[in-house]
């Protein structure tokens, strides 16, 4: 997995929420959001297993809507600002989390109802395998994004401490085959990558954010899009 | 972690049960249940053990251990 030092350093947690999901940041963070609860609604009493939950963004949200959750990290740094921030929330469901590795889960077969990788596929060195994985401890759905190629994201990777691996909508297609995956739905999102949102204050943000909202969802430009949320069930 | 999690945590070798071994727990009055704070997972086929930290168990495999410092 790429980025393991960076990623697992106690500064880089700390300021990991204020960094990426403050200022242009929110926009993300509430589209990404949007997303996950757009593929899995209503969660009430289902099981949701969250691979790479960092500081458990997606973990805490789903556990107030009710859902019994858990979060699995390789970074124990990560966990710990997930865990203060389930402290102050109120959730309806369960939530917990756990330390452990992608690729190998500490689960028995069949036992999520949904499993849900954010954020993580782009990290990946091996994605058939940590599908398979995922699949294994799932009963019913996968939910994950992607980052694509073509994409404007493409010009900056190579300023992201993590590097980042693209995908075309035909490996995917081709992953989800290989590993009995169906896919139920697939949304195409910004057109800017992150990292210009990211840099920028919310009175800008918004501004870029609609025009691309106006250019996008057209068939040409949703080949350019830059982040695309997939949502499969199992065969 | 909650003790009921253990219900669900396997191996992450072997995918056996693991026992939960030298369990301290927290004092929280108005919790339902108690907090594991700290302890040691053992797998009941492999042996392995994989320690509870500061309440969140390390289920990491022990080939990433070193590697991955908390």
């Amino acid at each position: 997995m790429k980025g393991q030092e960076w990623y697992q350093a106690d500064d880089v947690a700390q300021e990991y929420d204020d960094k990426r999901f403050s200022k242009g940041g929110q926009l993300i963070d509430r589209r990404e959001k949007e997303a996950v609860l757009e593929a899995i609604m209503p969660v009430e009493d289902r099981s949701v297993l969250e691979i790479a939950c960092g500081t458990g963004r997606f973990t805490v949200m789903l556990a107030e809507q009710g859902a019994d959750v858990v979060g699995l990290d390789i970074s124990a740094a990560m966990l710990q600002q997930g865990r203060s921030k389930a402290q102050q929330a109120d959730p309806e469901g369960t939530l917990e989390f756990l330390r452990g590795d992608a690729g190998r889960l500490p689960f028995p077969d069949d036992h999520f109802d949904t499993v849900i990788a954010m954020r993580f596929f782009h990290l990946a060195d091996d994605p058939e395998a940590f599908l398979r994985e995922m699949r294994r401890v799932s009963r019913d759905q996968i939910v994950f994004d992607t980052f694509n190629r073509f994409s404007a994201r493409s010009v900056y990777n190579w300023a992201l401490p993590m590097g980042s691996r693209l995908y075309s909508k035909s490996e995917v297609s081709e992953l989800l085959a290989k590993t009995n995956l169906t896919l139920v739905d697939v949304e195409d999102d910004f057109l800017a990558p992150y990292g210009l949102y990211r840099s920028i204050p919310n009175a800008l943000a918004s501004p870029i954010r609609a025009l691309d909202e106006a250019v996008g969802g057209h068939p040409i430009t949703d080949h350019f899009a830059s982040v695309s949320y997939w949502n499969t069930e199992l065969r | 972690m909650k003790e009921s999690l253990l219900e669900i945590l396997r191996c992450p070798l072997d995918k056996h049960e693991l026992e939960l071994e030298d369990a301290e727990y927290a004092d929280d009055e108005n919790a339902n249940e108690d907090e594991v704070v700290s302890g040691t997972l053992v797998c009941t086929e492999c042996g392995e053990r994989y320690p509870i930290e500061d309440g969140i168990p390390n289920l990491l495999p022990p080939d990433m251990r070193e590697e991955t410092p908390a």
